[in-house]
């Protein structure tokens, strides 16, 4: 990740300071988000369980069919493999 | 033993299929039947076979429902979960922080007073300040008058609602909850005030939440009255660290587990190598934990 180097003031106006921040229009990342994404393909069962749910209820209108489990199954698979790496991740 | 597990196998059955009562029912009162040669036996057999039937039936309109226990939330590696580990002194003065400037306009934190920021998060002249900055309600004076004055360090965290209906009015019959415990009055706490605070998503195909109500899975139920109020870069850090809404999340939570459990520390000096549970011995002398302290692992034991 490029880091983008700005000389920027401290609350004394202190013109000395460099502050350093990752590139990408000044946003910052949420890791938790880019570890959901980077654990995908590590559930891809589940996800594929829950789209043929969301197939399948299609049509329905009763509006009592839903894909709860199925989206539990998947984010729980998410949760299990992001949980121990994301606070490395963070301060 | 085998009762048992030919249970486990019509539980696994059960699950996969929706409706194979009869035949399993038959199929277990005659495996049974086989085993026992008394007649009295058959019947007993037949009898636990519509038992078990009915509990089948049960779990399988229960299990449609996980929705109302919400999704698990998976155990976070806290910095301060070790057996001898302190808290992230700088992860709570964020989190107060963020506590201040997000969370504070609808929970209160009626059990913290000023004066336990003091030597956590904030020297005794900054939380003076904070103090300073807040307006108390006091008296009666002289005159019998109450007055209002600047807050001071013995001053409880301002509330943000007069009572508990003014709270429920502004926030459409909801009420946010007091936060001094919730790390504690909540099962898995940390875990799940954390997973709730980052986990709002959207919801599942066919399920709709109604207006006023925002979907999340670690919500029992799912439909919760709070939106989602970490947002990246909602609170600028005095520190300078980047405010992510995973960090912003962490260093909340890390405020609210010390808040609710600010003796934490000390709870662990005191003991030691022990196991660290609130001491069941709660007869036994300080003096005899003390002694024991260095010497390898050790339980108390109820009334030693």
């Amino acid at each position: 990740m490029k880091w983008n180097l700005e000389k920027t003031e401290d609350s004394n106006n202190n013109k000395n300071f460099y502050s350093s921040r990752p590139m990408a229009d000044d946003e910052v990342v949420d890791p938790k988000k880019y570890l959901e994404e980077s654990c995908n393909p590590k559930c891809v069962k589940p996800l594929l369980e829950y789209q043929a749910c969301v197939k399948r209820i299609q049509g329905d209108d009763s509006g009592h069919k839903h894909c709860t489990g199925q989206y539990f199954d998947y984010w729980q698979c998410i949760d299990k493999c992001v949980a121990p790496k994301l606070f490395t991740k963070l301060k | 033993m085998v009762g048992g597990g030919v249970i486990q196998q019509i539980l696994r059955r059960k699950l996969h299929s929706q409706s194979v009562a009869t035949p399993v029912l038959s199929w277990f009162s005659s495996k049974k039947a086989h085993v026992d040669a008394g007649s009295s036996g058959v019947r007993a057999f037949a009898l636990l076979g519509a038992g078990v039937t009915g509990l089948l039936s049960f779990s399988t309109v229960a299990s449609a429902d996980e929705a109302e226990h919400g999704l698990a939330c998976p155990d976070y590696p806290w910095p301060h979960d070790g057996i001898l580990s302190s808290y992230d002194h700088a992860s709570i003065r964020r989190g107060h922080q963020v506590y201040q400037q997000v969370c504070a306009s609808c929970h209160s934190m009626s059990l913290i007073s000023y004066r336990d920021l003091v030597g956590v998060a904030y020297t005794e002249e900054e939380a003076k300040a904070m103090a300073a900055e807040i307006e108390v309600v006091d008296g009666p004076n002289d005159e019998g008058e109450m007055f209002t004055r600047p807050g001071k360090l013995s001053d409880r965290l301002p509330q943000p609602y007069a009572n508990e209906s003014a709270a429920r009015f502004a926030n459409g019959g909801a009420y946010p909850p007091d936060l001094s415990l919730i790390t504690k009055a909540r099962h898995n706490g940390q875990n799940y005030v954390f997973a709730l605070l980052t986990g709002y998503r959207d919801p599942p195909a066919g399920i709709s939440i109604r207006e006023g109500l925002h979907y999340n899975p670690y919500f029992p139920g799912g439909a919760i009255a709070m939106p989602k109020m970490l947002n990246d870069e909602a609170v600028e850090y005095e520190d300078g660290v980047p405010a992510t809404e995973a960090q912003m999340g962490k260093d909340v939570v890390s405020f609210l587990s010390w808040a609710a459990e600010p003796e934490m520390e000390e709870r662990k000096l005191v003991d030691g190598f022990q196991v660290d549970i609130p001491t069941i011995a709660g007869s036994a002398p300080s003096s005899v934990l003390q002694a024991t302290e260095m010497v390898g692992s050790q339980v108390p034991e109820a009334g030693s």
